[in-house]
């Protein structure tokens, strides 16, 4: 496919949540959201199957986020790819690759809409080597500890782009 | 009582912000200015709290208990800011929950 096509979305429900540091289930006015604390770092995970249209390049990932109270400072996120493929990765233990970050992205000025953060990556490495037909995992943290915006994040889905 | 320590004080932050975030209120000042304002008022608190009790009269002062006293502190505020604000309410009960957790 081309780039800026859309490989996969991850909605909210689709949250593999881990024992501890969990981002929290939620709903906004009905539409389900993961709750991000302020205050301490927090984590979602993802499960996903890499398309057969997918070209093998470089993919974006793209959160698409609000903030339950906060009208001003900024959010800072990692993502990090784990290849589980076929006898890639055994399921007893977490094999997730360097995280890439996008920091300091500031808030929307209204508490409710919504703003699209990408974080990059390019194909390889970088993604744990994902390739086509693979299984994989994703997991999202938001750098609490080092941001500035008051309050929860609310992560409505997770898209991956073609970069 | 001596002032909050460091920790306390963030802990204290943490459940305002987790408060303000479960009634989805607008807070249009970041972590640090929040954390400011916590610090602020428990030194104000702690600065002034021998005025504080001063102003309760007797028998009241001598015969109650600190914890009890501050029961009454805490309720004339509610009394002067927030009882006809539904959402200051909520979000102070959610408070109370967050608070006891962050510091127990």
């Amino acid at each position: 496919m081309a780039s800026g096509d859309t490989l996969l979305v991850f909605p909210a429900q689709a949250n593999e949540p881990p024992s501890a540091s969990y981002a929290t289930f939620d709903t906004r006015n009905g539409h389900p959201v993961l709750d991000f604390d302020a205050a301490a770092n927090e984590v979602a995970i993802f499960t996903g199957v890499m398309p057969q249209h997918y070209a093998g390049g470089g993919v974006d990932v793209i959160l698409h986020v609000a903030f339950s109270s906060a009208t001003t400072g900024d959010s800072d996120w990692d993502v990090e790819w784990e290849l589980i493929g076929v006898g890639d990765q055994d399921l007893d233990s977490d094999g997730f690759a360097a995280a890439n970050s996008t920091d300091n992205t500031t808030v929307p000025g209204t508490s409710g809409h919504v703003q699209q953060i990408t974080v990059s990556f390019t194909d390889g490495a970088d993604m744990d080597s994902v390739l086509v037909g693979d299984l994989f995992r994703l997991r999202v943290t938001r750098d609490a500890a080092s941001d500035t915006a008051t309050g929860d994040a609310e992560l409505l889905a997770v898209e991956l782009r073609e970069a | 009582m001596a002032e909050l320590t460091s920790e306390q004080r963030r802990r204290v932050n943490a459940a305002v912000m987790r408060s303000f975030s479960a009634y989805e209120e607008q807070v249009p000042i970041n972590k640090t200015e929040l954390r400011a304002a916590v610090d602020a008022l428990d030194t104000f608190l702690n600065n002034n709290q021998a005025a504080i009790n001063t102003a309760i009269p007797q028998p009241a002062r001598g015969a109650l208990s600190t914890g009890q006293k501050a029961v009454i502190f805490t309720a004339v505020q509610i009394a002067r800011y927030m009882i006809d604000n539904p959402t200051a309410i909520n979000e102070l009960v959610h408070l109370l929950g967050q608070v006891r957790e962050e510091m127990e």
